[in-house]
């Protein structure tokens, strides 16, 4: 009876262990998606782990209102100024530095079992499950630690210098590691130039480091470890020589990485390509002169071809980087164009690191236009996706962009760049932060000087101030081609900008944006004129608070001071309103005052204006203001203030102008008596600018005129 | 502007000026000062400590930027401004959305601050064309479904076992739910290849797994520490049960009536009844034995399908008044009696 069970049971088994087989198949054939009898499932397409979250990451756009995702989506949190954006990110990189740091220090907390009963041996035991190593305590090696050839595997494979170097001398040195080990240990310290490198876990101190550009000096180690190493080894492998060579090479040793190929060479060991690329990167510094350096770098050639080694891409943008290096001039152009035409029937194609330096080597500052841009563009647009294959390839889009702003002068050509840069997973060749900020100030520079109106705002919405805060240089463009395309709204908004930028404090920023507001602000709709307005006063405003501030806080450096000119389009934007009690006549008195306090550097460029003011100002019934105005304009001794108090006068008393002037040239005390103190005033006014003194007797002014008269007129009653 | 004009006019007028702000300013101090004396005079004890709060000055940063919702424009993809789930934030959702207790007269609070929208779990992240373009996103991945499965019916034919489990998700250091390893395996009892006796036998095997109403029945197991384990077990389960159910043990013959699970007409004097009256209205006149009582072809007797029908129904279903009035109703037909009126 059992054996009819048994038959079956054995049956579905092999059919079962058929279907795992047909599935196994399956995920490696090419495979149609149907089902073969139109019943059993169709085999499982194939996918790797992250596909499916790849595909739905591929729906998600970019959002120009939003900031960066590595900070809070919350407006007292997004960060809009450079200094502001670099604090955040590296402060929550601090938190996650010093949770590590915890993590590392206490590591028995992480993984042990902290519930065990003290009695007992704590068990190890990990909460995370899988578990994760690279959120797992990292081991620390000190002096104390037992270590074996395990530990020291561990840490050259993970690129730990320090640990590895301490563990070789607790090893015994040289004397009691394995030659293997000490091969491995000596290519890790040759890459390294036995230097911890950055971590690559932390991500925002790389993305926010400033290691602009490498410096090109002889810093490899002479007589470090990695050269004991290399003495101590018996026989002397080809693979220790390489590694050596290159790191001497790459830290600009070149003399020593010479001599030491030259030793290698008598001893008939071959050499790799890599030794030939980084001997290649450093020939310049052997020789002196161009036509020799050019000599030497044809030899070194000659000879790869001479050993039978084939280059690869990384031979020629070393070839091309030496060239960029040596200057400019028609015979290192020669020669990389026709290196490159070489690499290519090798089919060999220029990467982005070669592209950047032929561009080096091309387009100089100072130099005749080469339009290669346009064709590397043009190849580099036909790739599918551009691959990062070293550190230079970063360098690629910020010197094209550069390019295209200062050497062509070409928006098309800047936008066409930008399209590649968004294409796809190129964002990530940007760079670090500072290139990345350096490619948006050369775009939108070339955009603001050559693109259209409409293009450079459209740029401009998108970009600022998520992507890239404007640097002022660049925000003296944005407010020069705003003023050019007269737009107000979008210059009262550029004042907001500058204050949350943090620029608002640079007074000739300030002063261009109000000269151009002034410019603009005659052809605007009444809506946007009170924007402006409302901007200009909230400038005087702002200025206003730093001598409170200088008072509260005892700042040191000195807080640059707006020209009389600039104060004076502040008046004359806000003077504009027929309404008498508009809280503008307000800021407008504080200019004024401010003007005659001498708290601004200079004196107004356009008096007219201001006498303008003052007649505007009487005729709405501020004879205050129109009399300071007019008091000012006669103390800088300005020819406007005659005819403008003339003017004001007649307007304050309702009577015609001639009528005034003979009033005006009655005595002092008949005035004193009959006038009103705000047309007094206009009237001293008028006099101090006709005779370039006051109507009053020097014994009488003597208390007015200064400042501290308040006090004095009060103590005479 | 008097400051002004006094710097301009010591003379009279400017006396007037000073002498009003000399005044405004002694007003000031006397009130001041009597102020000071009622409080030296009249000290109020106090017991709750109610003191006045002093106004705590506000510290607001000139550059917060505007809300960012009030920059978006009418044509964005919300999926790019909303792509995972997230706690609400008024400052990124342009709806003018009110939640919370309304307070008589006034209306629901608005979005800002509003711990009554943070709490509940939003869905905006999965608005209708996100969802639509996830699943196009995805549809790479899918293969095609098979063709003759075009309804609930092909797929009970074709697939009866149903196995049900359960994976979760959550953010925690651990991928492992214990809950993940049970396996629970539904088949319908008619799918399965049984005669009378193995059902039977199959339903007294899996006791109150079997649901009659549904015809379904469910084994679970969670006694293995692992899916995999738990399904292996679940299915053994199935297939031990199945072929035990095919088993004719010796003792299983000596079942009697007292052992029946439910009444059968046939092994009942009820039969007994019928053949004899049968019998004796054809004039018949023959004694048979149990087992010829139970062979008697009952269908040459009109009505006595349904007499059989009604006293099982009786027995099995239990006595109602359906099945008193239906058996009522049989035993006239069955006598040729006229019907109730």
């Amino acid at each position: 009876m059992y054996s009819s069970v048994i038959v079956p049971r054995q049956w579905t088994r092999f059919t079962c262990l058929c279907r795992s087989l047909t599935s196994v198949e399956g995920q490696k054939l090419p495979q149609n998606s149907k089902s073969s009898d139109g019943i059993s499932p169709p085999p499982r397409k194939p996918r790797g782990p992250t596909d499916l979250l790849q595909a739905l990451a591929a729906t998600v756009g970019t959002d120009p209102t939003a900031a960066h995702y590595k900070y809070h989506d919350d407006p007292y949190l997004i960060p809009l100024s450079n200094f502001r954006k670099r604090s955040y990110a590296l402060s929550a990189e601090a938190g996650r530095k010093a949770a590590a740091w915890i993590r590392d220090e206490h590591s028995n907390l992480f993984t042990t079992r902290e519930w065990d009963p003290p009695t007992k041996n704590k068990t190890p035991y990990f909460n995370a499950d899988p578990r994760i190593e690279a959120f797992a305590p990292k081991p620390i090696y000190n002096d104390a630690s037992k270590v074996t050839e395990q530990d020291l595997k561990y840490t050259i494979q993970n690129a730990l210098i320090d640990d590895s170097i301490t563990i070789f001398q607790l090893l015994g040195g040289t004397s009691g590691v394995s030659e293997e080990l000490k091969l491995q240990l000596l290519q890790l310290l040759c890459f390294y130039n036995e230097k911890e490198p950055e971590s690559m876990e932390w991500l925002e101190e790389r993305w926010f480091a400033a290691n602009t550009r490498d410096r090109q000096a002889a810093t490899w180690r002479l007589g470090g470890l990695a050269d004991q190493i290399f003495e101590s080894m018996d026989p002397k492998t080809p693979e220790a020589y390489c590694a050596m060579i290159q790191g001497m090479a790459k830290y600009y040793q070149a003399e020593r990485a010479h001599m030491l190929t030259m030793e290698v060479k008598e001893k008939g060991i071959p050499l790799s390509t890599g030794v030939y690329n980084s001997l290649i990167g450093c020939v310049g510094f052997l020789r002196e002169g161009t036509t020799l350096r050019v000599e030497a770098l044809r030899s070194l050639l000659a000879e790869m071809h001479e050993q039978g080694i084939s280059p690869n891409d990384e031979t020629l943008s070393a070839c091309l980087r030496s060239l960029s290096a040596w200057g400019g001039g028609k015979i290192l152009q020669q020669m990389a164009l026709s290196i490159v035409a070489e690499f290519r029937r090798l089919d060999i194609q220029p990467g982005l690191a070669a592209y950047y330096y032929l561009l080096c080597l091309f387009c100089k500052e100072r130099g005749p236009r080469f339009d290669i841009l346009s064709t590397i563009i043009n190849e580099l647009e036909q790739k599918e996706h551009l691959e990062a294959k070293e550190p230079a390839d970063t360098n690629f889009f910020i010197t094209a962009m550069g390019v295209c702003s200062d050497h062509l002068q070409n928006i098309t050509m800047a936008e066409r760049l930008h399209a590649l840069l968004m294409k796809g997973d190129n964002y990530k060749l940007v760079g670090d932060a500072y290139k990345e900020s350096i490619y948006y100030r050369h775009y939108v520079t070339v955009a603001c000087r050559h693109a259209s109106f409409e293009k450079t705002l459209e740029l401009l919405d998108t970009l600022v101030p998520n992507v890239y805060v404007p640097e002022p240089s660049v925000m003296e463009e944005i407010i020069k081609t705003l003023e050019v395309g007269g737009a107000g709204d979008r210059l009262a908004q550029a004042w907001s900008q500058l204050v949350v930028f943090g620029h608002s404090k640079r007074a000739r920023l300030v002063e261009r944006l109000l000269d151009a507001m002034v410019n603009t602000y005659p052809g605007q709709e009444e809506e946007v004129k009170s924007k402006m307005r409302a901007a200009a006063a909230d400038m005087l405003s702002f200025g206003q608070m730093t001598p409170e501030e200088k008072e509260m806080k005892d700042i040191r450096s000195p807080v640059q001071k707006l020209s009389a000119t600039a104060v004076c389009n502040i008046i004359e934007m806000c003077s504009d309103t027929q309404d008498k009690a508009d809280p503008l006549w307000k800021s407008v008195e504080v200019a004024l005052q401010r003007l005659r306090k001498e708290e601004a550097a200079g004196v107004p460029a356009r008096p007219q204006a201001l006498a303008d003011v003052a007649k505007k100002a009487a005729a709405v019934g501020l004879p205050g203001i129109a009399a300071t105005a007019v008091t000012y304009l006669a103390e800088c001794g300005f020819e406007e203030a005659m005819a403008a108090s003339v003017h004001v006068l007649g307007t304050m008393l309702n009577r015609p102008e001639q009528e005034v002037e003979e009033l005006l040239s009655q005595g002092q005390s008949a005035l004193v008596s009959s006038l009103h103190p705000a047309a007094m005033a206009v009237a001293e006014a008028y006099s101090l600018a006709k005779t370039g003194g006051p109507i009053i007797q020097e014994s009488e002014r003597t208390s007015s005129s200064s400042d501290s008269d308040s006090d004095s007129s009060s103590d005479d009653e | 502007m008097s400051l002004f004009i006094r710097n301009y006019k010591p003379n009279s007028l400017a006396t007037v000026y000073n002498t009003k702000l000399w005044r405004l300013n002694s007003t000031t101090t006397d009130s001041a000062l009597k102020k000071d004396e009622e409080e030296e005079e009249f000290r109020v004890l106090d017991i709750l400590k109610k003191r006045e709060r002093f106004q705590r000055r506000v510290v607001r940063r000139t550059d917060i930027q505007p809300d960012r919702a009030d920059r978006m424009a009418t044509d964005q993809n919300w999926g790019n401004v909303w792509p995972g789930p997230k706690t609400f934030h008024p400052s990124s959702v342009p709806l003018p959305l009110r939640q919370g207790y309304v307070p008589k007269g006034q209306a629901p609070p608005g979005k800002k601050a509003n711990a009554e929208l943070m709490k509940i779990p939003n869905f905006l992240h999965l608005t209708p064309p996100v969802v639509k373009s996830q699943c196009e996103a995805i549809k790479q991945f899918c293969t095609e479904w098979p063709s003759l499965l075009n309804s609930e019916e092909a797929i009970e034919k074709h697939y009866p076992v149903e196995v049900i489990t359960s994976d979760y998700c959550h953010a925690s250091p651990t991928i492992r739910n214990p809950l993940a390893r049970i396996v629970t395996l539904r088949i319908k009892l008619s799918t399965l290849n049984l005669d009378k006796h193995s059902k039977d036998k199959f339903i007294r095997l899996v006791g109150d797994r079997y649901d009659s109403t549904t015809d379904l029945v469910t084994i679970t197991a969670d006694r293995c520490p692992a899916r995999a384990q738990n399904l292996d077990y679940v299915n053994y389960l199935l297939t031990a049960c199945y072929h035990e159910a095919w088993n004719v043990e010796e003792w299983e013959k000596d079942k009697t009536e007292d052992d029946m699970e439910y009444y059968d007409w046939n092994n009942n004097t009820s039969k007994k009844a019928l053949v004899n009256w049968h019998l004796q209205t054809k004039n018949e006149n023959r004694t048979l034995n149990d087992d010829e009582y139970k062979a008697f072809d009952t269908s040459e007797i009109p009505y006595a399908e349904e007499y059989k029908n009604a006293v099982s129904s009786w027995f099995n279903d239990g006595e109602s008044d359906a099945t008193v009035k239906n058996y009522g109703e049989v035993v006239r037909k069955l006598f040729g009696l006229p019907e109730k009126k």
